[in-house]
């Protein structure tokens, strides 16, 4: 009982000392005194640190299984104790420091003397080390004490029901029903959806523009490598690669330098589609007969080549080097330029409506069977008669072309591109947004781009942050839900009665797991 | 129900990766020969003293590789997954040994003679295995072990993930500004012996011989640990089948934490010899090294520790005098790494030492 | 009698270890012919010769008097045949129509342009598949259960839906390895009337690896007897029953006819 008490008291402790190190206290005190208008991060700074000790003393109260009140509170209090003691130390050494003129963030950057002013309530050391275990203790009693009165007078269920009654009551309006039950309403849905989207463009600024297209240059990215990864259930780290051919064959035949072919754009689209593609063919045959880790591992150095080839000075004559490519020629119709961010959101979504519709089609079709087959066992798939090396190349391919018809409008778009565009967090990037919004989903790689590169741009603050939540996320749903956040679902085959359906339903859950 | 025989000719089996390798093959090896022959035969830029400094430097960093691709290959032997986040522990390591080194410097213990100096440098090693070794269990209790069971590509990418939060959370605690190792002023990196070749100087730095003797010490150790003790014949047997292993009474999950903490350890030593030796720290220092010594490890054979030696040494040797051999700009002798891994992958994955398991990679 | 495989002195190696020995057997078409051996007599190391998934040392393996040596797996069951596994391995992720649509796969043609652009070509062949896999599965008997995932349905479903995915290869030659494993005696008695009703309705030819020597015994018309890689004895049941060399192989192991 105590033993759990304990432990969620370090744990906790440690926790606190991380999100102060990782500047995450500092990142909570300034948005809380943004939005709610406060004179001093101080709020939210102990805000952040006493809601992990409120969480992990709850959490040690549900683990002891306590049924009294004094042994819970005594238990809250004792977790309080031990985090707030760790962080008293921390706490106080830093405030000896600061005192004695020692420049801390010289080594620890998010501790600037305002942050550390902000922990140690402007008193001396021994006095703030008292204060912050004190606080701690009383913010673990807080949450033993919330904990058990829960479960005590079943808060839970209570919230539950009023919960429920509340959609239920909704759900029985008048208006309500008579929207969702018109045979229209689903038409009417997507096709206000699609208004909002073609319209979207006309009244967003330059910056919302620019901003959603990038966004969607990842969606299409997504979409592309959800083929390989999601559908056929091969692991590709390297993508950006592609992205980098098809940016670098519009940028090259379309900009005054390094070749001034000036090209016109719409012939460049196909070429750099083609060409991407086609280097995802030479680049699989020899490797795709590799499996899981190790193909992960050669396309990654396969893209770190291409980086490294583009940036080097070697290549500076065909590639223009590392100061990249500059003037890349945009689209014109009618003699209308077409080079704004306002027409590009137009081709993105073009290009996002283009890849949506292959994969969709293909996932149904029998190549899309071929590559869940091949994600379920390579072997088996093999033994019904599947060529596993040419439609995993297909799927290479495919998604390949898809990347490149991203990096040309990526570079186009920017009327730039250089080697620094085509990092390894590229590639990331994109993996992360497959497996967080689900694999083998479009909703779920939609939601994924908007969540991953949407979502950091409205919150510039967070922005910071951004490779930390991705790495964080992605062990997270590793661990508790692999399948990701808006899993794929199956269309039902089965055309029998319904009776059959209702039966059955209750045994077809979304697929889980991976490969 | 569907007539769909049709009468295709019946095609022998042609396996065209197999030709695509071979012609690969040919050109790589091709382009190598030329470039050679240039340089040997034609230009004859480099006298036999820079082939020296190549060599030598070659050896010191691939001593390195080795003792990183230790790491690899270990928890790879045991669990049969790369562990990804591993050139970020040693990432951490280096920055615990760097941490330590500046503690020191700042109350002038550093520099007051040679027994405070190798004091500093033996406690800035000793905490850099601490803290890479604490780092490589927590590493392992958070982000693999609930995972042991799943299909192959949820470690990996939960050790992408892994990778990802260190690496930043490096950056967001330290900064994203570069770092120079604070090296006792005995061991500079700019000291060491010289000796004559051809009439030319030609240089070992203190710190490149620390750096050899002890990866020698380590890679020594490791091999007497698995072969010799009762913890390396336990995580043989684990290796070989872990339950089978567990029905034998050893504690897998103990066994496997202890690699882990062996691979962290030996990342924390190659941690603080790398910012000891080359001098630069930041956030991203762990991943490039980390990804050329698992081209090491693979090399020479994942799983197999004999081989990761023989391959970090290969790759030392290959990276530093390879654009010279080849008469390419140094700029690209990280191409040159990646191109290995890539072309090892291809057509050697079982390595150059090794006898392992490509089959179920 | 015409035979549809026809097995030359076929040999498997894996190191030192000879998994397959010299092994030539002749499978009469639309026959029902049983492999028995004890454990690790090379059974399953002899189906992977077949379907393609080793490659024997020596020997010739003929399919309706085409070699299959040198044949990819998947090309051989495009010749017509199939197999199932001991461990059954359908795909899990995928639902049960799913999976006996994949084994229709080389029969169907529809490629990325079909999918694509939805030709009618394409959905006519879809169309049609999607039924045949319906006919399939209400001839295995699961019926209703096409929108299940495979890993959903209970254990002998599993292995019936194996056979279904088998069966839409539309093989000329079925592989059945050790089908009623785990089954109870009830359940080994419905196969056993399954792999009948499989070879007189279908007209296929099944060559079976099993352990149950009461299914052996009752539904093959042939069987051959493999200890250590080689065979040891060929004959129809009655003759294997009384052949000493088998008794002496499966004794020692403990004698598999006593409960016969």
């Amino acid at each position: 009982m105590k033993h759990s008490n304990l432990r969620n008291g370090w744990v906790g402790g440690i926790v606190n000392i991380f999100l102060i190190l990782l500047g995450l206290t500092g990142l909570a005190g300034t948005l809380l005194q943004g939005w709610l208008g406060l004179p001093s991060p101080a709020f939210g700074v102990w805000v952040s640190l006493l809601g992990v000790v409120v969480w992990s003393a709850a959490r040690a109260t549900k683990a002891s299984g306590t049924q009294s009140w004094r042994e819970a509170l005594a238990g809250g209090a004792l977790s309080g104790l031990l985090s707030g003691g760790i962080v008293g130390l921390l706490v106080g050494l830093l405030a000896t420091l600061d005192a004695g003129s020692v420049e801390i963030r010289q080594w620890l950057v998010q501790l600037t003397p305002e942050a550390i002013a902000l922990l140690t309530f402007g008193v001396a050391p021994w006095l703030a080390t008292l204060l912050v275990a004190g606080v701690h203790a009383l913010a673990g009693l807080l949450g033993s004490a919330l904990y058990f009165a829960a479960i005590t007078y079943q808060w839970q269920a209570s919230v539950k029901g009023v919960l429920q009654d509340a959609g239920h009551s909704i759900s029985q309006t008048q208006v309500y029903q008579r929207i969702a039950g018109h045979p229209s309403a689903t038409t009417f849905a997507y096709a206000a959806g699609a208004i909002l989207l073609l319209t979207a463009p006309l009244y967003l600024g330059r910056y919302w523009n620019y901003t959603l297209g990038t966004v969607g240059l990842y969606v299409i990215l997504g979409l592309g490598l959800n083929i390989v990864v999601g559908m056929a259930g091969q692991l590709v780290l390297g993508y950006g690669a592609f992205f980098a051919i098809g940016a670098y064959t519009v940028a090259l035949l379309t900009a005054p330098t390094p070749h001034g072919i000036m090209m016109n754009f719409w012939l460049v689209v196909p070429i750099g589609v083609i060409l991407a593609a086609l280097s995802g063919v030479v680049l699989g045959l020899p490797v795709l007969r590799m499996r899981g880790d190790y193909l992960a591992i050669v396309t990654l150095g396969f893209g770190e080549i291409i980086r490294i080839l583009l940036k080097s000075d070697a290549l500076i004559e065909f590639t223009g080097g590392p100061r990249g490519v500059r003037a890349v020629g945009g689209p014109s119709l009618f003699g209308i330029k077409m080079n704004n961010e306002f027409y590009f959101t137009y081709f993105i979504i073009i290009g996002i409506i283009l890849a949506a519709y292959i994969t969709a089609q293909l996932q149904k079709s029998r190549v899309g069977r071929a590559w869940m087959a091949i994600r379920g066992d390579e072997d088996v798939a093999e033994a019904m008669g599947i060529m596993t090396l040419k439609y995993k190349l297909l799927a290479f391919a495919i998604a390949a072309g898809l990347a490149g018809l991203s990096g040309v409008l990526f570079a186009s778009r920017n009327k730039f591109t250089g080697p620094e565009d085509f990092t390894l967090l590229v590639s990331i990037n994109v993996l992360s947004l497959v497996i967080i919004g689900g694999m083998g989903s479009i909703p779920g790689v939609i939601m994924g781009a908007l969540i991953l590169k949407g979502l950091p741009e409205i919150l510039r603050e967070l922005s910071d942050y951004r490779m930390l939540a991705f790495g964080a996320l992605l062990v997270l749903m590793m661990i508790l839900r692999p399948e990701g956040m808006w899993p794929s679902t199956r269309q039902k085959m089965e055309l029998h009665g319904d009776e059959e359906k209702a039966e059955t339903s209750e045994h077809t859950e979304p697929a889980r797991g991976v490969a | 129900m569907v007539e769909t025989t049709e009468k295709r000719p019946q095609r022998r089996y042609v396996d065209i990766g197999r030709w695509v390798r071979l012609g690969m093959g040919i050109i790589v090896a091709g382009f190598a020969l030329w470039r050679m022959w240039n340089v040997f035969f034609v230009q004859q830029e480099y006298g036999l003293d820079t082939w020296t400094r190549f060599l030598i430097s070659g050896i010191i960093l691939g001593s390195v590789y080795a003792v990183i691709a230790l790491g690899y290959t270990l928890v790879y032997g045991i669990l049969f997954m790369i562990n990804f986040a591993h050139g970020d522990v040693m990432m951490l390591g280096a920055f615990a040994g760097y941490f330590t080194l500046e503690a020191f410097k700042g109350r002038g213990f550093l520099n007051q003679n040679a027994g405070t100096a190798a004091l500093s440098v033996i406690a800035a090693f000793m905490v850099g295995m601490a803290l890479s070794m604490v780092v490589a269990l927590l590493l392992e209790r958070i982000a693999y072990r609930p995972l042991r069971k799943a299909p192959r590509l949820v470690p990996l990418i939960s050790a992408i993930g892994a990778s990802l939060v260190l690496q930043n959370a490096a950056q967001l605690m330290f900064g994203a500004e570069r770092h120079t190792y604070a090296n006792p002023d005995i061991i500079d990196r700019s000291t060491g012996i010289s000796f004559l070749v051809q009439g030319q100087e030609v240089l070992i730095t203190y710190t490149g011989m620390l750096t050899l003797g002890l990866s020698l010490l380590l890679m020594v150790g490791l091999l007497l640990l698995v072969r010799k003790t009762k913890m390396g014949k336990a995580m043989r047997a684990v290796a070989q089948d872990k339950e089978t292993a567990a029905l034998m009474g050893i504690n897998v999950d103990r066994i496997i934490a202890n690699t882990f903490a062996i691979s962290g350890i030996l990342a924390g030593a190659a941690g603080v010899m790398w910012g000891l030796h080359m001098g630069i720290l930041y956030h991203y220092v762990g991943f490039i090294p980390g990804l050329k010594a698992f081209t090491a490890a693979v090399l020479g054979g994942i799983g197999n520790v004999v081989g990761a030696m023989v391959g970090g040494l290969t790759l030392g040797i290959l990276e530093a005098a390879g654009p010279a051999i080849l008469g390419l700009p140094f700029q690209l002798k990280d191409v040159l790494a990646f191109s290995i891994l890539v072309l090892v992958l291809i057509f050697r994955p079982t390595g150059l030492v090794g006898q392992v398991l490509a089959d179920k990679a | 009698m015409t035979h549809i495989l026809q097995a030359q002195s076929v040999t498997k190696q894996f190191g030192g270890l000879l998994a397959v020995n010299a092994v030539t057997l002749n499978v009469p078409t639309e026959s029902i012919f049983s492999i028995i051996g004890p454990n690790g007599a090379g059974k399953t190391t002899f189906f992977n010769c077949v379907t393609g998934f080793y490659k024997p040392e020596r020997g010739t393996l003929l399919f309706d008097d085409k070699p299959l040596i040198g044949r990819r797996p998947d090309q051989i069951t495009g010749l017509g045949v199939a197999r199932t596994y001991q461990n059954i391995r359908l795909f899990n992720e995928m639902t049960a129509i799913e999976n006996i649509l994949v084994g229709q796969h080389h029969r169907l043609h529809a490629g990325v342009l079909g999918a694509l652009f939805q030709l009618p070509r394409t959905q006519r062949e879809e169309r049609q598949a999607l039924e045949e896999a319906y006919t399939l599965l209400e001839f295995v008997g699961l019926s209703g259960k096409g929108d299940v995932f495979a890993k959903n349905l209970p254990y002998g479903d599993q292995r019936r839906l194996e056979i279904a995915r088998a069966l839409a290869c539309k093989p000329k030659l079925l592989l059945l390895d050790e089908p009623t494993a785990g089954m109870n005696p009830a359940e080994t008695d419905d196969m056993m009337t399954f792999i009948r009703q499989l070879r007189d309705e279908l007209q296929i030819t099944i060559l079976l690896i099993e352990h149950d020597m009461r299914l052996v015994m009752g539904v093959s018309e042939h069987i051959v007897v493999l200890d250590y890689g080689m065979k040891i004895a060929e004959g129809t049941p009655a003759e294997i029953q009384s052949n000493t060399r088998v008794i002496e192989a499966y004794l020692g192991r403990g004698s598999v006819f006593a409960n016969d």
